[in-house]
């Protein structure tokens, strides 16, 4: 009898402790201890099972050979191993996207694990909403870019961004991308745009601005808009060209209708009165000159008024070599009045004599017809002047004709 | 005298609604009963269909009338036209809800349709000593069903084990076939 239940309690702890080892021969226990053994051998093979599906499930296996239903101990491990392959399951669902899966019955872990797919969830459809917006402000952007392209294309207009610290053209439309390889125009407007930058103050704001530049023998005029901004984070300036060329020539136009004279182009009497008004009501020193065209009515009656024209135009040119500062108008007939600004009633008087004296050269040439002449009466005016404008003009002709009386006998008519 | 007003379809023949307004009809008792009431008759039936008709044959008659329930409850509880997911997220709950059982899905190959799930504290079986028989052939026509309506694939679900956990689990393999 002992040695049956040794061999029983040898076999128990082979399958206990070794079980490769583990073999009952159930032909060597007598007849009473059969049922034991088979009893025994069903116990050693459902720890086999367990002791093999509990090692898959410790590498993580969950696809290993299962527990027979008869396997009752094994039940808690087959819980376990369902557990795990749901769970495994749900959170490639949740892998995929679905933050609708919810675990049951699985106290701290159902907890840990839910909070988890709500947050996800919710950070998730945060995710998408910011998504959104940004689709949004990227399409509302694109738009705006559309039609910042177009206007930037389509208008006449010249718009160019330059990086303020470095000078570096950042952007230029279409119509001045056409001019960036002309070689006179663009080293002007390079510089300009330089002068410009330099000149800027650090928080200066947009302003307009009027620019002449030279475009080959065409002078070209300009209404800019200097505008700083930020360009693609880089702190730059936006120049806005707008050629206003014409419409400075059409002021050209009316200037030159209401205050010039239209044979010698010089100013008319209008604006030669007017410039005087002004400078004697702001108290300035300056210098009138009066000068008449000796001779005139005899070369109109004698040569005919084209002729006396010719003449008028000859005496005009000789007084617009004067000097560049002075301001010459026509007053009406024979009769220019000068203005010059800070000058001396002395030099002025000098002036006058060197240019008579250049026009009376011109009587010695071969084809002269008449003798060329001219007088004048030379006025200063200081800033304590107290005379009129009408009383300055007329102290210079006064002026005028004791000049010409003076010099009446030096002047013949005719060659 | 026959009753032309009455085109009803009689009981033999199912339908949903001859399932009848339980709130209505039961105002005092209410909508829920013992489980051991619907195992009553479950067993008590069985019992019967396999003295009269073989047991292997009993279990089959299990099978169809599990698979026409699944049907019909799919149909007129569950939402056909979600995704999987949302599917089987409102299976869990209904099932749950209606105390039919804890469905926990185990695995699905979306190529196949081939599924893995179990169901715990089930309504027919959980309780019932664990034996070497399958027990649950009602259970699998239920899920079959349920997954046809959904698929339009036909399913073969057989109960692949169970243990004993407290209550019995079933685990039940659902093995897409060609498609209707």
């Amino acid at each position: 009898m002992n040695a049956v239940a040794e061999y029983l309690f040898e076999y128990l702890r082979d399958v206990l402790f070794d079980p490769d080892r583990a073999s009952l021969d159930l032909a060597r226990l007598p007849e009473d201890f059969v049922e034991l053994g088979q009893g025994i051998e069903f116990l050693a093979e459902c720890i086999g099972e367990i002791r093999a599906f509990s090692k898959a499930l410790a590498r993580g296996d969950l696809n290993s050979a299962i527990p027979s239903p008869d396997n009752e101990m094994a039940a808690p491990l087959k819980a376990l191993h369902a557990t795990l392959r749901h769970l495994t399951w749900q959170t490639q669902q949740v892998a995929q996207g679905d933050y609708n899966q919810r675990v049951d019955y699985l106290g701290d872990f159902a907890d840990a694990f839910n909070t988890m797919t709500q947050q996800l969830e919710h950070r998730y459809n945060a995710l998408l909403e910011e998504i959104d917006r940004s689709n949004m402000q990227s399409q509302a952007l694109a738009q705006s870019n559309d039609i910042f392209e177009l206007v930037t294309r389509e208008t006449a207009q010249w718009i160019a961004v330059v990086e303020r610290a470095t000078g570096e053209w950042l952007f230029t439309n279409y119509p001045i991308s056409n001019i960036l390889a002309n070689e006179v125009f663009m080293p002007q407007l390079e510089r300009w745009i330089k002068d410009r930058l330099s000149s800027l103050e650090p928080d200066s704001e947009s302003r307009a601005v009027e620019v002449d530049l030279s475009f080959g023998e065409i002078s070209q005029y300009f209404a800019a808009i200097v505008r700083p901004v930020l360009w693609r984070g880089r702190a730059s300036v936006v120049f806005v060209l707008t050629d206003i060329s014409a419409e400075r020539e059409h002021m050209n136009e009316l200037e030159t209708a209401a205050y010039r004279d239209p044979l010698t182009k010089q100013y008319n009497r209008h604006y030669g009165m007017r410039l005087l008004e002004q400078w004697t009501s702001q108290h300035r020193s300056f210098v009138l000159c009066f000068v008449d065209i000796d001779n005139l009515k005899y070369v109109n009656d004698k040569f005919g008024h084209l002729e006396g024209d010719k003449y008028i135009m000859e005496v005009s040119a000789t007084l617009r070599g004067f000097a560049p500062d002075a301001t010459i108008c026509r007053l009406g007939g024979d009769e220019f009045m000068l203005l010059l600004d800070n000058w001396t009633q002395e030099r002025a008087e000098r002036r006058c004599g060197e240019l008579r004296a250049s026009l009376v050269a011109r009587n010695s040439e071969p084809d002269s017809q008449y003798l060329r002449s001219m007088s004048y009466g030379v006025i200063g005016a200081q800033p304590d002047n107290t005379l009129t404008p009408s009383e300055l003009l007329a102290a210079a002709d006064e002026k005028m004709y004791a000049f010409k009386r003076a010099h009446k006998m030096e002047r013949p008519s005719s060659v | 005298m026959a009753n032309v007003f009455k085109k009803n379809i009689p009981h033999s023949t199912f339908a949903w609604e001859n399932l009848g307004d339980v709130k209505e009809g039961r105002g005092d008792l209410g909508e829920d009963m013992p489980v051991i009431v619907y195992r009553l008759m479950q067993y008590t039936m069985l019992d019967v269909l396999a003295r009269a008709h073989g047991e292997e044959q009993a279990n089959e008659y299990f099978r169809q009338a599990g698979f026409l329930a699944g049907s019909e409850f799919a149909k007129n509880v569950l939402r056909l036209d979600v995704d999987f997911n949302a599917f089987v997220a409102d299976l869990q709950k209904a099932l749950q809800e209606m105390k039919i059982g804890i469905l926990r899905m185990e695995a699905f190959d979306a190529e196949t349709g081939n599924l893995v799930l179990t169901v715990g504290q089930d309504l027919d079986c959980s309780g019932l000593p664990v034996t070497n028989e399958t027990v649950c052939n009602y259970d699998e026509g239920f899920i079959a069903g349920i997954l046809e309506a959904y698929t339009g694939t036909k399913y073969v679900v057989r109960e692949v084990d169970c243990w004993a956990n407290g209550d019995r689990v079933c685990r039940f393999s659902g093995i897409a076939q060609k498609a209707i």
